[in-house]
This record gives C-alpha cells, structure tokens and sequence, in this order.
C-alpha cells in the first residue's frame, strides 16, 4: 500500500517528532486514565469494571472466519487487536481508553525506534528475557525471522507487505523457498548483537514505528516454524510471547487460550492475563453471537462490527442493557469515490456532492446508530490530524441541496445533467443500498446513473481498482470504504489520494487524484519538523480533497457494542475501533 | 444382490468422475474461456495489494500456471493416490482420497471435509428419524380418520411446517429454549465424548429440522394411505376377516411407504451433503456452513471437494433405497 518516496531529512525529522508524539502524553481527547461506572458510552472514553481479578472462563464469540490466525498473515484490525494475547511486537499502542489510545508505545523493544542515515535506518533494541512459550529468550534473530516469514507470500498471503515495499532487498523470496540457501537470509535487517536488530530501508520512512507496531514484528524462532507448526501450520499453534498461548484449535471452529507461564507482566506492561481460560468460538451466526453476549453465554464478540438490528432494538430501549453498551465512531469511512478522470470538470463533481442526499445514504447503512454519523471530511474523528469542515451542506442540509447542484450543472455546461455508471460491491452490507439511494437523488437534478454491481473479492483487483477498467465502462462514481492502517493522516489519506499511489490494478486511489497541491502536501508533511506542524497538514490535504470534490463522504462508520456486565477492564481502543481485547478479565 | 452392489458401486464412481469433470469445467474452464488468466486467479489468493512476484509465486505454488487439464489429471491422481503440498517449510502428504489443498485455508481440503461430517450426520440422521416417525405416523392416522379434527388439525400444522422457513422456526426455537428459559444449549459435542449432552444439544435442531420435513411426509403419507385403502386387495383382505391393524400396517403402508421411501432417500442424502440453513441458523460447524465458508472464500478446491462428497453422499443414499425396495415390496426385485 505504502509506495511513497520520501526525501531523508525530512523523514528523519518527522521521526523524531513522531517519536516525540508517542512518548507524550495525551494527544487530545481523554486523558486514558480516567474509569466509569457503566453507562451508555461509558466505555468510549473510560475503563469500565477496572480490576485486576484473575480467574474464569471467558467465552469469546466470532461470526466470520479469521484469515489467519498467524500473526504475520492477519490484516484485519480485530484481528491485530486479538492476537496481542499471544503476540509481543517490537511497538504497540498504548492500552487506554479513547484516543489515548493512538499513542505508540515499545512493547517488545525498549523504546521506540532510533532513526539514522535521514531515516532509511531504524534500530530497535529489544527488552532483555523475554521469553517464548517454551522458556527460550526471544533473541533480535528471531526477530529478523519473523520479518522473513512475511516474505512468503505464497505461503502466508494475507498480512500486509510494507517489508516487502520498504526493505533494501525486497526481492526476498522468503525462508520457505529454499531454507539452507534463504534462511536468515534477509540482507537488509541486521542483527548486531541478541538484543539489537536493525532495518535497513530502500528509502526514508518517516512511519516506520507504525510499521514495526503491525503484529508482524513478532519474534518467532526458526525452530518453531518448521514441522507440525511450520509454515501454513503455524496458524494452527503460533509461538507464543504473549500472555496467553494456544492449548487448542479445530481451525476455523474453536480456540482454546490458556495462560502462557513464561510471559512476564513486568515485560508486557500493555496487555494482561486475567482469565484463565479465554474460549473463541468461530464462525457464529450473528444473532446468536448477539443473544449470547446478552443471555452472559458469550463475554465479547470480537469482530467489533457491533450487534443487528433486532439486538440493537431491544439494547436500546432497555435502560438497563443500554447502559452496558457504546456507541462509537469506529474509524472506518463510508464514502464514495468520484472519478476525476471519467468526470474531470470539477462543477459536475460538486455538483453530485450537493446533490447526494445524506441521510438516505446513512440509511442505506443502518441510519445514525448502527450505520454511522454523516461525514463531511474524508478523514474521520478518531485520526490524528482531524479537524471539522463542511464545503458541500452535508450537515446543515443533510436531504441535499438541489438548487446548489443545479447551480454547479450549469457551471460545468451540463445545465440538463449528464450521465455515468456508479460501482458498487454486491455483497459488501450497505453498498448496494447505497448505490441506490445515490442514484435516486443524482436523478433528481438530472444526472442519470446506471448501477454496476461487482464482488468485493474481485472489486479492486478486477474492476474499480482498474483505472483502464473505470474509463471504459464510464464509471464516474464507486462506493467503497476506508480505515487506516495506522492512525494518523498519512496513514489514512495518502493511499487515496496521492497520485503516486495510482497503479493499474488493485488501486485504491480509485478517484484517479494527482493534485499538485494534494502531492505537495504530502511532501511538504514530511519535510515538516515539529509534530503540531505536520499534523496541521492533514487536514490542508483532507480540505484540498473536498475541494476537488473527488470523494463523497457518506458516514464515519459507528457500531453498537455491547459489553455484558461480568467483563472488567472494558475499554474502546480508538486505533482499533473496538473493545481493547488485551487487558479483559472476568469478575469475581 | 452382490452383483447389483458391485454394479450400483462402479456407476457411483463413473458418476463422480463426471461430476467433477463438469464441476472443474464450471470453475477452471468456463472463466478461462471467459478471458481469466491463471495470474488473474492467482492475485485473488494471495492478499490485498500484491507485487507481480508474489502473484507469480502464488500461481506456481498451487499450479495455476500448468494446463487445465494437468490440474484436473493431478486431482484425480490426488483422490486415487494422494497428493503431497508444501506447507512452507514442509512437504505434507494428503492420502488418497485427497480432494486437492485449500487456497484459503492452505490445508489439505479431505481432512477439513471429514472434520465436518459427524456434525452433518449427527443432524441429518437425527432429524430423519424424527421425522419419518413422525410424519408417516401422523400421515398414516390423518388418513384414517380423514374429515376429522383430527385429520384438519394434523394437515393445518403439516402445512405450517412446510410454509415456514428453517431460519425462522430455528431462531424461535434458539430464542425460546435457549436465551429465554435456557433448556437447551446448541453446541456439538461428539457422540463418543458424552453421548447424553450430544442429544441433548442436538435436540432443537432436531427437531426444527424434522418440522420441515415431517410435514411434507405426513402429507404424502396421508396421500398414499388413502389411495391404498380404497384398493381392491384391501378390500380382500378385509373379507378375508384379517385384523385390521394387519390391514393397515401391512397390506396398507406397506404400499403406500415405497414412494415415501423415495424420497427419503434423496432427502437423506442431499442432507448428508449439509443442512445449510440448519447448520448456519444453529452455527454447527457442518458441512453445510463449511460450503457457505469455503464459497464466501471463493475456496475452487474446497467447493469441489463439498460437492463430490455431496454427489457421493446422494448416490450411495439412492443405492441403499433400491436394495430397500426389494424388501419392503415384493413387486420389486434387484434384476
């Protein structure tokens, strides 16, 4: 995802005020500190039922297959929220409440990383004894091998590539492929000493702390990753340096976590080990993951999608359970992009921004609970960097504004409307809805739209991420949805908008933006020396966006999360989007 | 009755192999046909945005890049020979009959299959025992005290049973005996580990499935038995002074059960390939959601194997129903 070339000075200065970021403290909104009683949104901002009781079986539910359990083959956020039970990345985020909760904090290393050589080298020195699950000290080599394994990506497709973007030898066919020739094989991560492992990158990556605080910075020994737990087994048992470790798993059934003896709290200060058991059963239908978590069958859902409508309504018209539930904005957009190429006069495309009817849009996902909150930026509230704007009514005239619309018809010489095709996923919940509902108020001020569906597997490898695709078959709008990988506005805006970013296939910058403006900002952030100053950029790119109205925001995504009453510790975690599933125990 | 057997047995097999023929045509030819390259294939696999190096290692790996028909040839010799897949590290050997390595899940696809199997038998054996008692046995009374309350009340229900669907009678039944007055608990346990529990947590699957298919068999029971009861050697027998018990049971349903058995035997079998709506509704890990899962994965080896099995599952259950035609009627005869 991240192809961006960066001039090393400025990544290195904007390192260092990344780092100076993480190590501070707040960075607005609450102070993490703070603990509530249970009330409705209690947990979005304060630790609910805080306690260090040990003991019991959790039981927790998921309704959907994980892609993998192996932490370096997971790219879903719950994901990479889960598997810090039995994982210890060189970085992590800091567990507290709200945005506190964006912070980067060294979770195997002992702080975080030192940039040199204008940043294309960060070293991380890593906390002594450390331990694995089977006693053995977590050496930096083992840290190099699990960056190795993230190379095999005919053997473990799903995580992310950024090693693979940013390493000097990025043609590393991964230790699998000939393991006497390859293994430890990766040239452009060192190990100098046991407790010092070095990256050597083909360009400055002013980010890279976020980077290492993906779940694939794990440790895993070269040992373990053979035989019986090897490779595409590893997800079956994966090495444990976390608080607890697999005792069982039928694979995509059920997953049995067991305290891990070796792990050591004073080591690990960011998650805990609470239960004594934590019991995941997979692949629930969704109403009964719901009914479970209020019947106290199950403690948390941990896909963090929130509950269906028939829960949702008896949640929230009971005081009670309402109390035990949270309503947040989860940082993921709803939104629609508009392409520059296909509508290239920027009236027509302000045009269909004025024209959009939001809250039939926020419909077409749920409405205001369940769906989400209208949006009128591109970056969401629980960003670094956001800040609130409104260029085209989406607030103060949420039905649209016609006259407006018709206003920017004429401006662009299509004072009678003109027409496109809108894609849109068939099977990804909200999105054909929302098509339509686009389409009915487009018609409305004369701009005729076709709807063309397409399978979210194939969406952006096949056809809207095609830019040759798009132009042919004239399409001028595609729905889609957006969360970042991390939480700040590079991580969040550059994949859609710099023009770098555009490729001819499996592109997400699917507007086809190359402003100028929009590439410079991105450049100037990271020539920017201070953190305030850079975070101030954000929102100049978020605004110049909306200005070349080349996305239409539809809603920040928001879920209706229920917490049954017996959990302690119970928290969102704003990176996440969910409950921070790493510090949950049971009551006594 | 051996030669039949063996006979029945051989045409099983000619049978698979032309279902996977056609359904490895359905999912390799047909998109190839349609301008799918095997790198397209191949980038579906392997993560959100890949580098052509990796696509390429990808397509080797699962042999994308070979002739169709070396794929469907090395299928084949997986299911008579087995078949051994790198798991990374490792090469893993999967015995015969190895139905080909999940792209998803990256294992062998038999041992993922016949994880799910005694789920599905658990159900689908279960609820036909219940609803072949149950539905004959109502048919059976429905039609000899036909124009009764009796006749209307069962038929009504019947009705209902057929009119409603699994993924509703399925949630009341969990929302009532489950959440609200906590009877049951829908969770497998194996038969071997706690054969009590087992029933017990099978129960309202059970019978919300049975509820479905009782009512369909009591009215073709019902159908049946009136038909049969206004034939002559019913008559006959009657005048013979036989008891009218012997009547009913075994001149009377005697007849009337061919046809049900039929279609309990296709019944049987299409379950025995999973019971979709039942196993996604009460989340039994069958092989009914395996197929939901393996097709939402878009899983092309995972999707064959469910559907040889369940091709196999159909055939064998239609075989076991010819051989039972022979003992339940004595028109019938194995030739």
């Amino acid at each position: 995802m991240i192809r961006r070339q960066i001039s090393g000075l400025a990544a290195l200065t904007a390192a260092g005020a990344l780092a100076l970021a993480a190590c501070g403290g707040s960075s607005g909104g609450s102070s993490g500190t703070g603990s509530g009683s249970s009330s409705y949104n209690a947990a979005v901002s304060s630790v609910v039922n805080p306690s260090s009781a040990k003991g019991g079986t959790m039981t927790w539910d998921l309704n959907v297959t994980p892609d993998s359990t192996d932490y370096q083959n997971t790219y879903y956020a719950y994901m990479w929220d889960f598997v810090r039970l039995y994982s210890m990345p060189l970085v992590t985020y800091k567990s507290c409440p709200g945005k506190c909760g964006l912070q980067l904090v060294p979770s195997l290393a002992t702080s975080l990383g030192t940039p040199s050589d204008g940043g294309r080298v960060w070293t991380y020195h890593l906390k002594p004894n450390v331990k694995f699950q089977n006693g053995h000290t977590v050496t930096s080599a083992d840290v190099k091998y699990g960056v190795e394994r993230t190379f095999a990506k005919s053997v473990l497709p799903a995580g992310p590539i950024y090693y693979q973007v940013l390493l000097q030898d990025n043609k590393y066919p991964g230790p699998y492929v000939d393991r006497a020739k390859n293994i430890m094989g990766l040239t452009s991560v060192t190990t100098p000493n046991p407790t010092t492992v070095v990256f050597h990158l083909n360009q400055p990556f002013a980010d890279f702390n976020y980077v290492v605080a993906i779940p694939q910075s794990t440790p895993v020994e070269p040992s373990w990753d053979t035989g019986a737990h090897g490779g595409a087994n590893f997800q079956l048992d994966p090495e444990s340096t976390g608080p607890y470790q697999f005792q069982s798993y039928t694979l995509n059934k059920q997953l049995t976590l067991v305290p891990n003896k070796y792990w050591n709290a004073a080591t690990d200060s960011q998650v805990k080990q609470l239960a004594s058991k934590i019991v995941v059963n997979m692949n629930v239908n969704q109403s009964t993951v719901d009914q479970n978590l209020l019947a106290g069958y199950a403690q948390m859902d941990i896909h963090g999608l929130g509950v269906q409508a028939a829960a949702k309504d008896k949640i929230l018209t009971s005081p009670s359970l309402k109390a035990d539930s949270d309503n947040p904005v989860n940082g993921f957009l709803r939104f629609a992009y508009i392409n520059t190429k296909v509508i290239p006069d920027v009236h027509c495309r302000e045009a269909i921004e004025y024209a959009a009817d939001k809250t039939t849009l926020q419909d077409a996902y749920g409405g205001p609970i369940v769906g989400g909150q209208i949006a009128s930026t591109v970056m969401p509230p629980t960003v670094l960097g956001y800040k609130s704007f409104d260029l085209y009514k989406a607030s103060s005239q949420p039905g649209g504004d016609v006259k407006d619309a018709k206003t920017q018809l004429q401006q662009c010489g299509k004072a009678g409307g003109f027409s496109f095709n809108i894609a849109y996923r068939t099977d990804t919940p909200g999105d054909p809805q929302a098509a339509t509902a686009l389409q009915a108020a487009l018609k409305n001020v004369g701009i005729n739209t076709t709807l063309q569906g397409f399978p979210t597997a194939k969406y952006y490898t096949n056809f809207a991420g095609v830019p040759a695709y798009v132009h042919s078959h004239d399409i001028g709008v595609a729905i889609g949805g957006w969360g970042a990988d991390w939480p700040d506005g590079y991580g969040f805006l550059y994949d859609l908008s710099d023009g770098q970013t555009i490729i001819p296939a499996g592109n997400t910058n699917i507007s086809e933006i190359n402003d100028p403006v929009v590439n410079s900002l991105f450049n100037q952030a990271t020539t920017t020396t201070n953190q305030s100053a850079t975070t101030a950029i954000w929102p100049k790119i978020d605004m110049q966006i909306m200005k070349d109205a080349a996305i239409l925001p539809i809603v920040y995504q928001k879920v209706l999360l229920y917490r049954p009453p017996n959990v302690t510790n119970v928290y969102m975690d704003d990176f996440y989007g969910m409950y921070n599933y790493a510090v949950l125990g049971l009551k006594k | 009755m051996i030669t039949f057997i063996i006979r029945r047995l051989l045409a099983t097999v000619l049978l698979l192999i032309i279902v996977s023929m056609i359904t490895f045509a359905i999912f390799f030819l047909l998109p190839r046909l349609a301008g799918q390259t095997s790198y397209n294939l191949a980038a579906q696999y392997v993560g959100r945005n890949p580098i052509p190096s990796q696509i390429h290692a990808m397509e080797a790996r699962l042999g994308l890049n070979e002739p169709l028909q070396v794929q469907f040839g090395r299928f084949l010799k997986g299911i008579v020979a087995g078949e051994t897949y790198s798991s990374g590290p490792n090469r893993v050997h999967c015995p015969a009959p190895c139905l080909g390595y999940s792209w998803r899940n990256q294992q062998p696809v038999w041992p993922l299959l016949t994880s799910n199997i005694p789920v599905t038998l658990s159900l689908a054996v279960g609820a036909a025992v219940i609803w072949l008692v149950s539905g004959v046995a109502i048919g059976v009374v429905s039609a000899l005290r036909r124009g009764t309350i009796i006749d209307r009340l069962s038929m009504g229900t019947a009705l209902l049973g057929v009119s409603l669907p699994i993924f509703f009678t399925g949630a009341l039944a969990l929302l009532l005996f489950s959440f609200h007055w906590h009877i049951f608990n829908v969770q497998y346990v194996g038969i071997t580990q706690n054969p009590l529990l087992w029933a017990k947590n099978l129960i309202l699957p059970w019978v919300t499935l049975a509820f479905l298919y009782s009512a369909l068999y009591a009215r073709l029971t019902r159908a049946g038995m009136l038909e049969t009861m206004n034939e002559d050697y019913i008559r006959t027998a009657r005048a013979k002074g036989l008891p009218e018990r012997t009547v009913i049971l075994k001149h009377g349903l005697r007849a009337a059960l061919t046809p049900i058995l039929t279609i309990f035997g296709l019944d049987l079998g299409l379950l025995l390939g999973g019971a979709v709506l039942t196993e996604v509704t009460f989340s039994l890990h069958g092989l009914g959601l395996f197929t939901i899962q393996a097709i939402n994965n878009s899983d092309l080896p995972e999707i064959m194997g469910v559907v040889l099995l369940a091709s196999f599952f159909i055939v064998i259950a239609n075989m076991i129903v010819d051989i039972l035609y022979a003992a339940i009627d004595p028109r019938v005869r194995l030739q």
